[in-house]
């Protein structure tokens, strides 16, 4: 076992994980934040999906000492305050989801995409969503959620 | 960076060092490899980022792909550029590296054709020396290269093309985040003299053979020619033959092989069409 120190959502979290231990595992496992799924484990489906330094990555590919010193994000961390983040209210209006798994990762991915460029076009949504999968929406309410967000609605 | 090299001399095949990630540990995970030690090569400041030489752009090995895909530096190696920003998803180019990318040597991937169409060098280095190995001679066989049990890739040194060429990667694939079913790059070098004839093409095919390779014969058939449409398919029957795919559950044989002629044929219309926008502009 090894000792990690993690900045997880804005916290300093000390925990305790095996050598070579995945994020996504730590994540889930160590400290209970199972709002990030576990899917495919093979970086395809982006269900797993968090923000290291703003950026979207696939934490199932992803060391857990490779994060220290860096700024993790997971879903829990998008609310403030208990109040959801505009893109996720956004998601709810624009019924960008049905069950539910991709959403966490979609909503990772979508707001590093934002972060990094704020007025994106659709194919630039596509394209920040590439590694992401959902099985259920077809994708178009997703996409419109991120375009209104984009637009400040 | 001392430190590393000495690790590696010490514990040789029973280590493997660890770049992006993004391949190795699925491969961990599955218990496709087993190495009793991880080299971290992450806060080696040295293998990070590129910089642009005189005609050389000089790319450490730990640049991440989202940087090779978004730097202006890269767009005078065009199809490079073109390749990083078709590496799997944007979570994988956001971690990926361009050094683990060629080390792994997956059947697919997308940077390989472009940096052999670009006669990138490999600076291989050990703990007593360092060798510079061309990328045509880099890959050895499926997951397989030249690097030594001992020896890191630290850079890989990328010619600038000169003004006036053209570049351009072509990728087939089912879905956008797949490896290529076939990946094309192509460099025309137009010659000066000759209006309208081609110095050089050369033709860069990945995911249809054991390795990433220079379509040589067909290569050979357009040098010195003018780019007419039936040399231009000429060429890429003949860059087909060369291919030696494998049927995998992505595609068979046959079809890659007949993707390989339509990519090459598209990727060379697309490299012309650009050489004439560019005589077209400063005329």
């Amino acid at each position: 076992m090894a000792k990690l120190k993690l900045q997880i959502n804005g916290e300093e979290i000390e925990t305790e994980a095996k050598e070579a231990a995945l994020l996504l595992d730590v994540l889930r496992e160590g400290l209970g934040l199972t709002g990030t799924k576990r899917g495919c484990e093979t970086s395809h489906c982006g269900a797993c999906t968090v923000s290291m330094d703003g950026m979207a990555v696939h934490s199932c590919v992803v060391l857990a000492a490779r994060c220290e010193g860096k700024e993790i994000t997971t879903v829990e961390g998008l609310s403030q305050n208990g109040e959801l983040s505009e893109l996720q209210r956004l998601f709810l209006k624009h019924g960008a989801l049905q069950c539910g798994y991709c959403t966490p990762g979609m909503l990772m991915a979508a707001t590093a995409l934002l972060r990094r460029n704020p007025n994106p076009g659709l194919e630039e949504i596509k394209i920040g969503l590439d590694g992401n999968l959902c099985r259920c929406t077809g994708y178009t309410g997703i996409f419109e959620a991120i375009q209104a967000c984009a637009r400040g609605q | 960076m001392e430190e590393a090299l000495s690790e590696r001399q010490k514990y040789g095949s029973d280590a493997m060092p660890i770049a992006g990630g993004q391949s190795l540990l699925v491969l961990l995970r599955n218990k496709l490899v087993d190495p009793k030690i991880l080299i971290d090569l992450e806060r080696l400041a040295e293998l990070h980022g590129l910089q642009r030489q005189a005609n050389v752009i000089s790319i450490g090995a730990m640049t991440t792909i989202f940087t090779l895909a978004s730097s202006a530096d890269v767009e005078k190696a065009a199809p490079l550029g073109q390749a990083a920003a078709k590496v799997g998803s944007t979570a994988i180019r956001n971690l990926g590296t361009i050094g683990g990318n060629v080390c792994h040597n997956e059947l697919g991937a997308d940077p390989p054709p472009s940096l052999l169409v670009l006669n990138a060098v490999a600076e291989l280095r050990r703990k007593d020396g360092t060798r510079r190995v061309p990328l045509g001679e880099f890959f050895r066989s499926y997951f397989e290269t030249v690097v030594a049990p001992e020896e890191l890739l630290c850079r890989i040194e990328v010619p600038v093309l000169p003004n006036g060429a053209a570049g351009v990667y072509l990728k087939h694939a089912i879905s956008s985040e797949d490896l290529a079913i076939a990946g094309v790059a192509v460099v025309i070098i137009p010659d000066g003299n000759k209006g309208g004839a081609a110095r050089e093409v050369r033709i860069g095919l990945g995911g249809v053979a054991s390795v990433p390779f220079r379509a040589a014969k067909a290569e050979r058939t357009l040098a010195g020619a003018v780019l007419k449409d039936e040399a231009i398919r000429e060429a890429a029957e003949i860059a087909s033959s060369e291919a030696d795919p494998m049927t995998d559950p992505h595609a068979s044989a046959d079809y890659r092989r007949k993707m390989v002629k339509v990519l090459v044929r598209r990727a060379i219309v697309a490299a012309k069409q650009q050489l004439e926008r560019k005589s077209n502009g400063k005329a």
